[in-house]
């Protein structure tokens, strides 16, 4: 068990998202920077779809009633359990009756919490993870508040050695993406705009979708297109020419031109780059995106080998 | 005859079939992708099987699919012919005007109509679910009479009830959850449209055939 003792942030419960639903209206969720919650997860040595917590800027506590280990990712936030420090992209132990203080960020936009075994909350549509849109999901489909108590899923407590750390990917601001398919029915100014110029993070932006600002982006000729499913890494193009690139809790179906797919790899950048920001977009084939895939496999591959016997 | 399929990528990882992008929309085609989109949803690597109008999107879990997955969808296409969706009979009680519907008004004078005709032909319509999408239980209806089509508001309202039946140009459409929205408001269900804790969440699905009956109050 596990008591919120202080919450003055954002904080819900998030796995990897819900699958299979989607056709019922209900949005894919999960953690809006997947890396993060994953590599969490795995310095505790828990399955990759593991509940964790995810966290925006502010402060909490939380105090443990169990011993267990825990894993700060994502954001940089600076933590510290009793008053030894829990660097970011580390695991470090928690003494039963200890409490762990986070705050946040100075880098970055969302931070996550894996905590050994996970956190144990029940499974609404195929998923543990809070949709607070749609108020369901996580605890009661609400941000945690001070008083709340969470469950943690029963394991044998790791018999980790020692707190190991990871150093986590840089972010670029490049984002790596595939043309859409109404891509080639923008005017050309507007497709160079696109690729060519840079784009601010608008303060606009939430877990649905990030909306960016610059050069208005417009199609050549007025293209109404019929509702179509969407999901996050999409960029959308509404009338005012502002992409918005959406984001784990976007709506399902949606009807404004699609200029491109930001690739899977990267979509973990558009999370965290805060407001007024700059991102880019790179135009690269699929086989590239495959490599941008391997750089992942590749980078978990290392982790797991420094971890091996740890 | 059969039209000509038409199915492209979306990103890495999906697929879309969208066989009739030009033509006028059809319940027929709709039919055809909701059986794909059943057929498809426990197919090794699918994620989500996602109908849009007149269109379907396919979600893998891994780049690798897609090849296999046109495959899968041209062949699912060919034997769609034989099958339809099963047609539910849904009644919607509906009380109009009002506090429930306070933009009823805006409907009728843009129509030169009382509100009682409004009513009227609203209520005597049958809608087809195509879809359900943009929110949990969200379904697309077709069939609004043109007589109704009616612009949405200029500023959306920043917080729509549950349960309220809105016009927004073409569409009408109920809204399963408090959200904002910029539809004009006509009347209101006490259905409940989406419920997460239950096995089939949605009161709609496509196919469904849906009646607004008016109601002066929500007994039983």
């Amino acid at each position: 068990m596990m008591h919120i003792d202080q919450a003055n942030s954002h904080i819900t419960i998030q796995d990897l998202g819900r699958t299979g639903v989607a056709h019922l209206g209900v949005p894919i969720g999960g953690a809006i920077d997947r890396q993060a919650l994953t590599l969490a997860n795995r310095l505790v040595a828990n399955p990759d779809n593991c509940a964790a917590l995810e966290f925006s800027a502010g402060e909490f506590t939380i105090r443990f009633e169990i011993d267990t280990w825990v894993a700060l990712c994502g954001g940089h936030f600076d933590a510290s359990i009793s008053n030894r420090p829990l660097w970011n992209g580390w695991r470090g132990k928690v003494n039963k009756g200890e409490s762990l203080y986070i705050r946040g960020p100075k880098q970055g936009m969302y931070g996550y919490l894996a905590i050994m075994g996970g956190i144990d909350c029940e499974t609404v549509l195929k998923g543990k993870g809070t949709d607070i849109t749609n108020e369901f999901g996580g605890h009661h489909g609400r941000y945690l508040e001070a008083g709340d108590r969470l469950n943690i899923g029963v394991t044998a407590l790791g018999n980790f050695s020692r707190p190991i750390g990871a150093v986590q990917r840089a972010n670029d601001g490049i984002l790596r993406a595939l043309p859409g398919p109404e891509l080639a029915l923008f005017s050309q100014f507007s497709k160079k705009a696109f690729w060519h110029t840079s784009w601010k993070v608008s303060n606009q932006s939430n877990r649905m979708g990030t909306r960016l600002d610059g050069q208005p982006l417009s199609t050549e000729t007025d293209i109404s297109l019929r509702s179509h499913g969407v999901m996050p890494g999409v960029v959308q193009v509404p009338p005012n020419g502002q992409p918005i690139v959406l984001m784990a809790d976007a709506q399902t179906t949606g009807g404004y031109p699609r200029i491109a797919c930001v690739i899977a790899a990267d979509l973990w950048k558009v999370a965290q780059t805060r407001p007024r920001q700059a991102l880019i977009f790179q135009h690269i084939s699929p086989s590239q995106a495959q490599s941008a895939n391997y750089e992942w496999q590749q980078y978990h591959y290392r982790l797991a080998r420094a971890m091996d016997g740890s | 005859m059969v039209p000509e399929s038409i199915i492209y990528p979306l990103g890495e990882n999906a697929l879309v079939l969208d066989p009739a992008p030009r033509a006028a929309i059809d319940y027929s085609l709709q039919s055809k992708l909701c059986w794909i989109a059943d057929s498809s949803r426990n197919l090794a690597g699918v994620l989500n099987a996602v109908p849009g109008m007149n269109n379907l999107t396919l979600y893998f879990d891994n780049p690798e699919r897609l090849k296999s997955g046109e495959a899968i969808l041209q062949q699912l296409w060919d034997e769609a012919e034989q099958h339809s969706l099963p047609q539910r009979n849904i009644d919607i009680p509906v009380i109009y005007g009002g506090e429930y519907g306070p933009d009823i008004d805006n409907v009728a004078n843009a129509h030169q109509l009382s509100v009682d005709a409004v009513i009227s032909l609203h209520s005597s319509a049958r809608y087809r679910v195509f879809f359900i999408g943009f929110q949990p239980g969200f379904a697309y209806l077709d069939g609004l009479p043109t007589s109704l089509h009616t612009p949405r508001l200029s500023i959306p309202r920043q917080q729509v009830p549950a349960g309220s039946i809105g016009i927004g140009g073409e569409q009408t459409g109920i809204y399963p959850s408090q959200s904002p929205g910029g539809w004009q408001l006509i009347g209101q269900t006490n259905l409940k449209l989406f419920n997460p804790l239950q096995r089939s969440p949605n009161l709609l699905q496509p196919g469904d055939i849906v009646t607004f009956v008016p109601v002066r109050s929500f007994t039983s």
